[in-house]
């Protein structure tokens, strides 16, 4: 204990060097605090709008859709399924679909699109696209063959609403699917991908056009948070174990979203890395200058009997001290501005056009403050201290006594 | 068997040129004795002390110290050896400014991991027994040097060590404040039976010195017993 008083008070010997190193220590923790939470609310957020748009969290599939698409994999054992995917914990809504791929022709043009068939109530608890419709409205059940179309196709094609429109496909029976379909509504998604070659029909519908007599070639499952696929999943595989069928999660389906927050975090370290550096050289000045001005102090210590591992505790105590009150004020820091902005948000509507093209939707940023990157920035900068001051306090405990008690 | 035992210890320095700081040293001190090394400057009694506190190693010759041999004691062992048999007192007080008097007399039995309630009373105790107590939660820069020297003394002695070493004590005092500091150390002597090694050239410590070791060039020319 009277270590830690003396390692305390050694600290604030120095006043104002101390709290420069300690703001040192806070402005850049609540940096990198602010930072990972940006981040992370910009890469939530992303996959949220992904998942949103479609894909969900956790899509299932046939044994081998995922790397061979063909309309005839359609899902195995579908009661089990409908009666199993509801249970999932932590799930918010799920979307049984057709998906295939066809020519879209109106009487001026034609293109290849997407078309995925949904039950309207279904899909409005996966994705927004109920929410992104401009024009019209968006499916229902009651119509009568209709056709929700992207903006931008609606632009290619010439087909404004309540036109008419082909959609022509290759059955699953191996027959050419040809059946017309009234524009019924017209979104604008933000994604140019969806916007530009997708078209939502009935399930039912979509069934019909493939020949696919009731078959379904996937499940899309939207839960509540994307931390939660892990648990999700693990539920799933245990549940459908036994049936040919393909359980992924968001960033298996959308690799190339997964590897943009790679590079994306791996930047971020690149930076927070910088920002250790730097910090480190500001308490190697500290932790040194204090040990080379105390050389005859740590002589009288040996002197009266204090060991080595002594002498290096006394150095590390004071250098943690320092430590944990610029993590004290940095997470305070860091918390308070993260918390901030993720109440009012970061507009980014400056860069959408560039961003869209990118697949990216996201245009303003709530950053979001977790524990865990709390805890984890916390104890990186004690660890660096700590490693920072580890050669200075050898220094001390290498001093020899009959010197260093001489030392002026 | 003499408490404290040299034999042949020579110890040169080499700094640029050779310098021979202690040449062929005999010396035995029994327990109690109140002694003073003393001689000019250079001639060895600031390293007669490092020696024999284990701060510094001889070149050759052996230093018995109780039962041990010291000069064959590997280096880690000696900091315990210090800490458990040993007393110092420097010439420029050395207290730790960060703590107050009475955190200064308590470090060395917090060292030794005597638990706080008895180092405390301790402490109190002899800063009590030498009229010091006002003085305990004073820090070092609140102390004139004469009250800085005695808070050092009493951290040499409060741990009861077999001996305490005090290099030029006075040397930084004016005379009514090293009267007061000697009063202190022969009473603790006398009281207490610690066996006191100086190294001076202040006549009043010589003065109060039952044995002198008088060296020059780094051998011992004269060791006597002042008569009183």
């Amino acid at each position: 204990m009277l270590f830690w008083q003396m390692a305390w008070r050694n600290v604030w010997r120095y006043r104002r060097r101390s709290l420069l190193t300690v703001l040192t220590i806070a402005l850049g923790l609540a940096f990198n605090i602010l930072m990972r939470g940006i981040g992370d609310g910009f890469h939530e957020q992303m996959v949220d709008n992904s998942v949103r748009a479609g894909i969900g969290h956790i899509a299932i599939h046939r044994s081998g859709y995922q790397r061979d698409p063909a309309l005839l994999k359609t899902l195995p054992d579908l009661s089990l399924l409908e009666h199993v995917v509801p249970q999932t914990p932590h799930l918010r809504g799920c979307s049984f679909r057709v998906l295939g791929d066809g020519l879209a022709s109106t009487a001026g043009n034609s293109t290849g699109v997407r078309i995925v068939g949904i039950v309207p109530e279904s899909e409005r608890s996966v994705s927004t696209i109920d929410r992104a419709v401009i024009a019209g409205e968006f499916l229902n059940e009651r119509m009568s063959r209709p056709a929700l179309i992207g903006e931008r196709l609606s632009q290619s094609l010439g087909a404004r609403l309540h036109d008419k429109i082909v959609l022509l496909v290759q059955a699953a029976d191996g027959s050419m699917g040809a059946q017309l379909f009234r524009v019924a509504g017209i979104f604008r998604s933000g994604s140019s991908d969806l916007d530009r070659g997708v078209v939502y029909l009935l399930r039912n519908d979509a069934q019909s056009l493939f020949s696919l007599e009731g078959g379904v070639s996937e499940a899309a499952l939207l839960l509540h948070s994307s931390q939660s696929v892990a648990v999700a999943q693990q539920f799933l595989d245990q549940q459908l174990r036994g049936i040919p069928a393909e359980i992924l999660p968001w960033y298996v389906v959308e690799p190339f979203l997964r590897q943009f927050i790679q590079l994306d975090d791996a930047f971020f370290y690149i930076i927070v890395l910088i920002l250790f550096f730097v910090i480190s050289v500001g308490i190697l000045n500290t932790v040194m200058m204090s040990v080379l001005e105390r050389v005859r102090e740590f002589g009288v210590m040996m002197a009266l009997g204090t060991k080595p591992g002594q002498i290096v505790r006394l150095v590390m105590q004071e250098s943690v001290a320092l430590a944990l009150v610029g993590v004290a004020m940095g997470a305070a820091l860091g918390s308070a501005a993260t918390i901030l902005f993720a109440y009012q948000g970061i507009d980014l509507s400056h860069y959408a056009a560039g961003a869209a093209a990118l697949g990216i939707t996201t245009t303003v940023i709530h950053p979001e403050l977790t524990l865990r990157n709390l805890i984890v920035s916390d104890v990186s900068v004690v660890l660096v201290v700590l490693v920072v001051a580890f050669y200075p306090a050898i220094k001390a405990a290498r001093f020899r006594p009959v010197n260093a008690i001489r030392h002026i | 068997m003499a408490q404290i035992e040299l034999t042949n210890v020579s110890k040169t320095y080499h700094d640029h040129v050779a310098v021979h700081a202690l040449a062929n040293i005999n010396l035995a001190i029994e327990k109690g004795e109140f002694a003073a090394a003393v001689g000019p400057s250079g001639s060895g009694k600031t390293t007669l002390l490092n020696l024999i506190g284990a701060l510094d190693t001889p070149d050759s010759g052996a230093i018995r110290i109780g039962e041990l041999e010291i000069t064959s004691t590997p280096a880690a062992k000696l900091a315990d050896f210090r800490l458990r048999h040993l007393g110092f007192v420097f010439q420029s007080f050395n207290l730790f400014p960060v703590l107050s008097v009475l955190e200064n007399l308590e470090f060395v039995p917090a060292l030794r991991g005597l638990p706080k309630p008895d180092r405390v009373h301790r402490a109190e105790q002899l800063l009590e027994a030498v009229g010091m107590i006002d003085l305990r939660d004073k820090r070092p820069d609140e102390l004139s040097g004469g009250q800085q020297q005695r808070v050092a003394v009493l951290r040499a002695i409060l741990p009861e060590p077999d001996l305490v070493l005090a290099d030029e004590p006075t040397a930084n005092l004016d005379s009514e404040n090293a009267a007061l500091l000697l009063d202190m150390m022969e009473r603790l002597n006398h009281e207490r039976a610690v066996t006191f090694l100086f190294s001076t050239h202040d006549p009043a410590v010589m003065s109060r010195a039952r044995r002198l070791i008088r060296l020059k060039d780094g051998r011992i020319v004269e060791d006597q017993v002042p008569k009183r």
